[in-house]
This record gives C-alpha cells, sequence and structure tokens, in this order.
C-alpha cells in the first residue's frame, strides 16, 4: 500500500515531464500518451526494478520513456539519419508562422542520440549526470553530443533568427 | 551564398528559438489508465467486471445452460409401470432312458462298418424259398 502512494506520488510529480519527453521525442500526442502509461505502468508492475543507488527516480523514468520510443522510432523510421545529414530547409523559411513546428522539425532532424540528448538536457532541464544515467553513457559523450546538437542546429535554425523575434520583426 | 543563410545563432538566440517549440500538457485521463482501480469502490468493481472467455467455451456454455433450462421446464411424462424380469436357475431332474453299454476290446480285430464290407458280387441268390405268413394279432406265429 506504501508502495501503491509513492507511485501515486512519482505519478503526480512526473508524469508531465515524461509525457513531455515522450512528446517531443515522437512528436505524437496520442503516441507520447501511450508511452506515459506505459512508462508508469511498468514502474506499477515491477517497483523493485527502481534501484535509488542507481540514480534518481526521474532518470530512470526517462530512460523507460527513451526505451519505448526507441522502439517506436525502429519500426516507424527505415534507418538511422548520418550525422553528416544535413536539414533541408526552404529557401525563405520566413514564411513559416509556426516556427514552434520548424524547431520540432529541426530537432526531429537531428540524429536520435543527440536529439535525446538535447531534449532532455533544453527541455527537461536534467543535469548532464542524469542524462548521463538516461541514455546509459558518460558525462564526456553527452557534452559532445550537446554540443553536435548544437551546433547543429545553429545553422539550421539560423534562418529564423527574426522570425522569433530576437532582434526585429518579420 | 547569401549571408543570411550562413549565419549561426548565438547560444541565446539558440535557446530563445528553441524555446518557442511547445509540447502540448498530458492528458487527464492517462491517471485513470494507470491508477484504474484507486478512485473506485470495490463493490462496483465488482459488478462491473469482466472475464474474458473464448468464443467455442461461451457457446457451449450458452447451449449447456439452454439445454439445463429446457430439461428443467418441461412437462413431467407419465411413468410406464416397470417390468421386472428376473433370472432364475432351475434344476430339472431328468429320467435316464436306457443306458447302452458298449464293450471295446483292446486286441480285438477292427471290425469294419457291415454297409462297406457288404459288396454287390456277394449276393447270391437263395436255393428254396419259404416263405413264411404272419398273421396280425397272432404273437406266437
Amino acid at each position: 500500500m506504501r508502495a501503491k502512494v509513492k507511485i501515486e506520488d512519482a505519478f503526480d510529480r512526473y508524469h508531465e515531464a515524461v509525457f513531455d519527453f515522450a512528446y517531443r521525442l515522437t512528436r505524437s500526442s496520442d503516441l507520447a500518451e501511450d508511452i506515459t502509461q506505459e512508462c508508469f505502468l511498468a514502474l506499477v508492475r515491477a517497483p523493485q526494478r527502481f534501484d535509488p543507488e542507481r540514480g534518481t527516480l526521474r532518470a530512470y523514468l526517462f530512460a523507460i520513456v527513451r526505451n519505448l520510443a526507441l522502439k517506436n522510432y525502429r519500426d516507424q523510421r527505415p534507418a538511422e539519419p548520418t550525422e553528416s545529414h544535413e536539414l533541408e530547409l526552404s529557401a525563405d523559411p520566413r514564411p513559416v508562422l509556426e516556427i514552434s513546428s520548424a524547431v520540432g522539425d529541426a530537432v526531429a532532424e537531428l540524429p536520435h542520440l543527440q536529439q535525446e540528448a538535447l531534449i532532455l538536457f533544453q527541455y527537461e532541464g536534467l543535469a548532464l549526470e542524469e542524462i548521463a544515467q538516461v541514455l546509459g553513457t558518460d558525462v564526456g559523450t553527452v557534452k559532445s553530443r550537446l554540443h553536435r546538437a548544437r551546433e547543429r542546429l545553429r545553422r539550421e535554425l539560423a534562418p529564423y533568427r527574426n522570425v522569433g523575434g530576437i532582434h526585429g520583426t518579420v | 551564398m547569401e549571408p543570411f543563410e550562413k549565419d549561426e545563432l548565438s547560444d541565446a538566440e539558440l535557446d530563445h528559438i528553441l524555446r518557442s517549440w511547445s509540447a502540448p500538457a498530458a492528458p487527464a485521463r492517462i491517471r485513470a489508465a494507470v491508477f484504474p482501480a484507486s478512485s473506485t469502490p470495490w463493490w462496483k468493481r465488482f459488478l462491473t467486471m469482466s472475464i474474458p472467455v473464448p468464443l467455442p467455451v461461451a457457446f457451449c456454455l450458452a447451449f449447456l445452460i439452454a439445454a439445463g433450462v429446457w430439461r428443467w421446464t418441461r412437462p413431467v411424462a407419465p411413468v410406464a409401470p416397470q417390468v421386472l424380469v428376473k433370472t432364475q436357475r432351475v434344476e430339472v431332474p431328468v429320467v435316464q432312458d436306457r443306458v447302452v453299454t458298449k464293450y471295446v476290446y483292446r486286441n480285438a480285430p477292427v471290425a469294419q462298418s457291415a454297409v462297406h464290407s457288404v459288396g454287390f458280387d456277394e449276393l447270391r441268390p437263395v436255393a428254396e424259398l419259404r416263405p413264411r405268413i404272419i398273421r396280425n394279432g397272432n404273437a406266437k406265429n
């Protein structure tokens, strides 16, 4: 009974972040909902699998989401984009009013390992150590992936500089 | 090559643009899907619970229930008188009619049957025919 209350507490605390992470990985609300549900059902069914000594509960949940999204990613996409793959944007992207969608597209076009590191760092606010726990790698690798992801996005999203109203208007 | 496209964003610009990518809020129905029993009383769950049954099993159960109902509700036919067949062994005395005793000698020659031993060649006409009349009712003649 006590464990169940803890799981409900964990749900109340993390389900928004878990859904957010799943949505940004899959870009589908329905899929993110399924993944969030599966993630917490996995915790309900086998709470003993979470080992606090190996990391935080948030990192554990994000790792489950990552695995589920990766499974879906492999089922949906035929091939992993290469590191040198460049995003093909239109010649003049400024007419694209929905910059949110453009950023989502740019992030989605990142190689998967860079994409999940960037989302965990940029949108979920995880520390580098936590990201390393989620991704099952070391901090140095996380830093490298983040650096490459941001470098690429600097170039890809440069045409949108003024669309967001940073330095002016459209 | 346009300088507009070759420019790179600064860290602040990139962070600002990245923040513009919003995600929808998590639907409230996820909680009900993860914790379905938390808000429902046990009796309501008991009344609404379902058990998956394979279709052939369901058909068999329905047939058995229908057969049971039909058998239980049909009118009872008058019972015919029962005929009891009982087999009893009775010993009956048998009167012995006659006793045939046949003696067989071990070293005697094997007698052949008269039918087989007599042939037509051995038949001879009698030398003198003496007919004898036996009257009916006269036991001495």
